[in-house]
């Protein structure tokens, strides 16, 4: 949503800018020679480049409408036309001109009545959308509002595995440690943007921008056991909870063009989106933080450098939440964008990420459903800080007919005490994921594999196993598998689950919303294959298979003091079939369902528990405005 | 890498673990025993080692300029010395840390060797082949959240366990008689400092040192304390050490590893103390009822001797079935028919033999390396309280022995129609600082309102020591920090591990009693706590025919196997046996009572990955 707007904005104000450039550069050669050479100079060089880019940037002047038909510098002869004494007579040029006045040039299409101008048709000029200058009177000229505005509706039905309330039960008759484990949640979440730019023309960068994105949320969840929602088993096994956020806040200002292709520095100060790479492998969040991001060379490079703090979350919507103090986490990452490496299609990424975190000194942090999430219920339980720095290069684009996407990653760093250990623990951890995949006409197929390292001794003073600083992967199927999908809490291994929600990386935190990272875990295997069909086109079904298995068993094994001989999970089967009503992403129908299918490993854990099918299905609506 | 380790396993004989050979520190040494090596070759404490092991203590104690009150003991309990410094402290005060009062808080007329005997006790109880606790880790799991002070998380596991194995309990052995196990003054400590002590990778006895005054416990593990016992006890351990594979730091229960030392930083170099403490820095003493100020050498576990050994009862046979012995090496509780005449002996002997299967099925949750089979003492009683019958397995924990009886007669009591009149019959107990007094019929009256019944505790509900646990905790829900009390439990400002309600009041006033003189028992003159009740996991009433017949209770190796064992024990028992015998009918269960904040009690919890030779999981659901 917020790419095509952003799209549209900038191809508009580019277009109006170029002008206003040719102009701007046409002073500066004025100012250095001579008033009358300057005109010329200034009309050869920069003319063509603008009437190739932009076509319609060129188009007959008023004043001399013929100039421009004429080919090739003949003078045209000056005729005057046969008057015919039968036709209405030309207008006068000395009386009043027989127009509507309009404030600025952007009205004069609304003033033409060609196309339709109304407030909630987004696909026609509006001002709601950025398309026309607002709030001249306020503000100046050139500033422009976008709103926009989604609803995402989601049902979901799963089963995990859940645990009977330790110190109650809502059964009498409960005599084991696993409950019942069906569960459904339903969110509707509001995603209101407002937007303040201040532009020119249609292919420049914005000069300014402020956008707020507050973020509205209510949510319901329903278990089938106490203290799956809430520590307390009187709260009950269901759950209603609603939250505000603020996703983004952040004022963007345009520093500077570095080239006359407007190739730019920018800054943007504020709550704000990062994604560290193209899948979300490594971090994506909205965090506090100041970022300075640009593009070089036409384009081909684009740049971040930025300090993130990242925000408290609220537990149950996943949402910001400013009225708590923000983490003591930072994040310092410079990444690099150039298109077009090794071949055309193809961009390559280098990113160098460190994540300070503090929270060890911070006290206990408990969750708004009274869980213990920092430091987490696991091994130890003391307090812990840690520094790490990722190193990674990515890459996303097509190879001929081959399209590829991989990254990799090694995170180099320092705990300040193992979780089991109590001793200072070195973090060395690996990380790789690729995927693979070809369309064959309306299908795509996809091969898709993943090696996260796992840690091989939890008291060796080595912590090597790869976690993220905050992973929300579009991978293997990402949301509509069972695997990623859902967190599956590792029962009678303290308070942490064994892949957190959106997450594939079985990284034992606490949890999503408010864990720390951990680097004693036990490690991914991901091999999987897919494929996207375009049925119709408004109809696409995803499919995914994908076979996972841990790589290292001895933090597990610790955790449960159990003796584990299987690494296998299991193979996730995942369906998904989206529809598009209207073949844009204004309405957008989502819906999936998988199963994992336990294999001998995941039994190891839960037991038989898991032969009742751990599904997880979903149905999700988003309307865009 | 693997295979390596397994590989090393295997071929490392029970030899790690330190052999008092002089100090080197073994805190990473691989134990390589697996619960046989006491059996394979009994060890024990020679006088000489006693002699450096209290040596050790106070070099290190004067290198920290502390006067510190020692006690050594063997597996079996038996005190084989205590040495008091010059300049220690004659007494401890009991403190808990928070300004409670009632209970034994405040209680500063304690002996310091009582406290020192109770920690040494209390780190060779504990302890095992697979498992080296320590006082530390006691602390870590009697408290009113596990882990403390982890907001909403519920009590300890084997909250209450620290009012066991008294010395005024009719299960361990009386006064003057070497066979074990051995009473202890003050139950189980929970105060650091006490520590297991360990030879050729096999647990020999504990060690337990007082020289800051305080009997407490930890209240926040989550800083790491220099406490001077502790560190004593560390130096003094010194060739003696826990193997660094079985210490409690390498074993998680519900994902949180315990705690074993938080510190290690000994001042004094062990391998140069003297054989014997200097003549100058104190004296052995003699302690009434447990030593006679002299060094004894320790009995080697697992010889009749130390009153455990193998059983010869051919219905055990091939389950590993140990049995408690006394001096002339006759079994103590051989199966035998209720004295009440509702349980026959062979009824008893198939309960003990199959719970003894189960447990030789089930995954420990407290033993290393990771595989084995739970090690558990299990016992039944009749309607009486009489001990019908008590086995356990060969490694299993010593202070599982006491804790069996007190979790079965527990189930007894709470399950007898007469539990309200018999507890109403109880005298009030006397607390001593500040002096007052606190009524038995009290926590009756406050189960009934609780329960919204006032035929509570006289309506034939079967409650589980579990179910009992669940209301005598100071937060109902268990764990809910800032709820009000359960109605067996002290309300939180008046509770501490040290105060903790109905438990406690049962047994305090034989527990300052025996102070002093020579120990006796019964704990209460209620029958059915004759060693005090137990408030954790592990006992369940027998029916037959709707008729309480009996209780099993058993206790080693994790409180949700403890359940289990009991739990599959009788139900399978009930099934081979024909006879009839069998659990409550289900919906008299104490899980069927209804109106509580937080939903049903809990009767029994079975482990999760029960077995380690199956998946079968939530294997006690529809019995």
């Amino acid at each position: 949503m917020g790419y095509r707007l952003y799209a549209r904005l900038y191809a508009r104000l580019y277009a109006r800018l170029s002008a206003r450039l040719s102009a701007r550069v046409c002073v500066r050669f004025s100012a250095r020679f001579v008033a009358t050479a300057g005109v010329l100079l200034c009309a050869t060089p920069l003319q063509p480049a603008f009437a190739q880019a932009v076509p319609d940037l060129v188009a007959p002047q008023e004043d001399s409408p013929l100039e421009r038909a004429r080919p090739q510098g003949v003078p045209l002869e000056p005729r005057l036309p046969v008057i015919d004494p039968g036709q209405v007579e030309p207008p006068s040029p000395y009386l009043q001109r027989e127009s509507f006045p309009v404030p600025d040039r952007w009205r004069i299409m609304k003033t033409l009545g060609l196309l339709p101008y109304k407030p909630l048709d987004p696909y026609n000029p509006n001002a709601l959308k950025g398309d026309l200058p607002v709030l001249h009177k306020w503000l100046g000229e050139d500033w422009f509002l976008n709103l926009s505005a989604v609803s995402d509706t989601l049902f979901e039905a799963r089963r995990l595995p859940t645990p009977v309330g330790a110190q109650s039960s809502l059964n009498a008759g409960s005599n084991g440690t696993l409950g019942r484990g069906a569960q459904f949640t339903f969110a509707e979440t509001a995603i209101l943007g407002f937007s303040l730019i201040k532009g020119n023309t249609t292919f420049k960068p914005p000069e300014y921008e402020f956008r707020v994105v507050p973020v509205i949320n209510v949510n319901r969840t329903q278990t089938k056991e106490v203290r799956a929602v809430n520590i307390n088993p009187a709260a009950g096994p269901d759950r209603n909870d609603n939250f505000v956020g603020l996703q983004e806040m952040f004022l963007d200002v345009h520093l500077r063009d570095v080239s006359p292709r407007y190739d730019f520095d920018s800054v943007r100060v504020g709550v704000q989106p990062f994604t560290a790479d193209f899948r979300g492998f490594l971090f994506i969040d909205q965090p506090l933080g100041v970022r300075l991001f640009g593009t070089r060379d036409n384009n081909r490079i684009q740049y971040n450098a930025a300090w993130l703090r990242r925000l408290e979350k609220d537990t149950n919507s996943g949402l910001n939440d400013i009225g708590r103090r923000p983490r003591d986490d930072d994040v310092f990452v410079v990444n690099a964008y150039r298109q077009d490496t090794f071949v055309p299609g193809f961009t390559a990424q280098g990113v160098v990420l460190h994540n300070r975190n503090r929270e060890g000194d911070r006290g206990d942090f408990y969750s708004n459903n009274g869980f213990l999430e920092r430091p987490a219920v696991f091994g130890t339980g003391r307090p812990h800080n840690y520094n790490v720095t990722y190193v990674g290069l990515n890459g996303d684009g097509h190879f001929g007919r081959w399209n590829v996407s991989a990254s990799a990653y090694y995170a180099a760093g320092r705990d300040s005490r193992g979780m089991f250990s109590g001793e200072p623990a070195r973090i060395s951890a690996w990380f790789g994921a690729i995927e693979v995949s070809r369309d064959f006409d309306w299908i795509r197929l996809r091969a898709s594999g993943l090696w996260a390292s796992g840690d091989r001794d939890p008291y060796d003073g080595k912590a090597g196993g790869f976690d993220a600083v905050l992973e929300n992967p579009q991978f293997a199927g990402a949301d509509t598998s069972y695997w990623i999908r859902q967190s599956v809490p590792l029962i009678g291994g303290g308070g942490t689950a064994l892949s957190m929600r959106n997450g594939v990386l079985a990284s034992l935190r606490s949890s999503r919303e408010h864990g720390q990272s951990n680097f004693i875990n036990p490690g991914l295997h991901l091999l999987g294959i897919g494929a996207d069909a375009d049925i119709t086109p408004r109809v696409r079904v995803i499919g995914n298979l994908n076979y996972l298995e841990f790589d290292n068993l001895s933090s597990l094994a610790v955790l449960r003091n159990q003796k584990l001989s299987s690494n296998k999970i299991g193979v996730d089967v995942s369906v998904g079939v989206q529809y598009r009503p209207y073949f844009s992403q204004n309405i957008v129908v989502n819906a999936s369902i998988a199963a994992l299918l336990p294999g001998k490993g995941l039994r190891e854990l839960y037991g038989n528990a898991v032969d009742s099918t751990q599904y997880s299905a979903l149905l999700n609506m988003l309307l865009t405005f | 890498m693997r295979a390596f380790a397994l590989l090393a396993m295997l071929l490392a004989a029970c030899g790690g673990g330190g052999g008092g050979d002089g100090g080197s520190t073994v805190a990473s040494g691989s134990s390589g025993c697996t619960g046989g090596c006491a059996i394979a070759s009994p060890t024990a404490l020679s006088a000489a080692d006693v002699e450096v092991i209290l040596s050790r203590a106070v070099q290190e104690a004067q290198a920290r300029g502390a006067g510190a009150t020692i006690a050594v003991a063997d597996r079996s309990g038996n005190v084989l010395a205590v040495f008091r410094m010059t300049g220690a402290a004659a007494t401890v005060t009991v403190n808990g840390g928070r300004g409670v009062a009632g209970g034994l808080e405040g209680v500063s007329i304690v002996p310091s060797e009582y406290a020192a005997i109770s920690k040494a006790l209390t780190g060779a109880y504990l302890s095992t082949e697979g498992n080296a606790f320590s006082t530390r880790t006691a602390s870590q799991i009697v408290q009113e959240n596990f882990n403390p002070r982890e907001s909403g998380a519920p009590g300890g596991p084997l909250f209450g366990v620290q009012f066991s194995s008294l010395s005024c309990s009719d299960v361990v052995s009386p006064a003057g008689v070497r066979q074990g196990p051995k009473g202890s003054p003050l139950g189980l400590a929970a105060d650091p400092g006490g520590l297991p002590l360990y030879k050729n990778g096999t647990v020999v006895g504990g060690i337990g040192v007082v020289a800051n005054g305080i009997y407490g416990l930890d209240l926040d593990i989550g800083d790491i304390d220099a406490n001077t016992d502790e560190l004593v006890a560390v130096a003094a351990a010194r060739g003696f050490d826990a193997p660094g594979d079985r210490r409690a730091d390498r074993i998680s229960v519900d994902g949180r590893t315990l705690r074993y030392v938080d510190s290690e930083a000994i001042r004094a170099n062990p391998a140069a103390a003297q054989a014997t403490p200097p003549a100058t820095s104190g004296a052995l003493i003699g302690v009434t009822g447990y030593t006679a100020g002299v060094v004894t050498a320790g009995v080697a576990y697992s010889t009749p001797a130390s009153g455990i050994r193998a059983d010869t009862n051919p219905a055990f046979a091939g389950l590993g079935a140990f049995v408690l012995v006394n001096a002339g090496d006759v079994n103590r509780y051989p199966p035998m028919p209720g004295t009440d005449g509702l349980l026959s002996a062979a009824e008893v002997t198939g309960l003990l033999a199959e719970s003894l299967r189960i447990a030789n099925r089930a995954r420990a949750q407290i033993r290393l390396p990771l595989g084995n089979r739970a090690q558990v003492t299990i016992s039944v009683v009749d309607t009486n309280a009489a001990v019908l019958g008590l086995v356990r397995t060969p490694d299993a924990p010593v202070f599982g022995i006491d804790v069996s009886v007190q979790k079965a007669r527990t189930a007894l009591l709470f399950s007898q129609p007469t539990a309200g009149a018999s507890l109403n019959a109880v005298p009030r107990a006397t607390y001593l600082a500040p002096p007052s007094v606190s009524s038995i019929g009290r926590y009756v009256d406050a189960t009934r309102i609780f329960l919204s019944d006032p035929r509570s505790l006289a309506n034939g509900t079967a409650y589980s020591s579990r179910a009992v646990g669940n209301l005598a905790r100071p937060f109902f829900p268990d764990g809910l920090n800032g709820n009000g009390p359960g109605p067996l439990s002290k309300p939180y400002d008046f509770w501490s591990p040290f105060s903790t309600g109905l438990q406690l009041d049962l047994v305090i006033d034989k527990i300052v009693a025996n102070l002093g003189v020579v120990p006796s028992a019964p704990c209460s003159p209620l029958i059915s706590a004759a060693n005090g009740i137990q408030i954790f996991p592990g006992g369940v009433p027998i029916y037959r025919g709707g008729t309480l017949i009996g209780a099993i209770g058993v206790s080693g190796d994790g409180i949700d196997q403890d359940d289990m064992v009991a739990f599959l024990g009788l139900a399978i028992a009930g099934v081979a046996l024909g006879t009839g015998i069998a659990h409550a009918p289900a919906a008299r269960r104490a899980d069927q009572i209804t109106g509580l904040a937080g939903g049903q009690l809990r009767y029994v919890s079975c482990p999760i990955a029960p077995f380690v030779d199956s998946t079968a999981t939530n294997v006690c659901n529809g019995i």
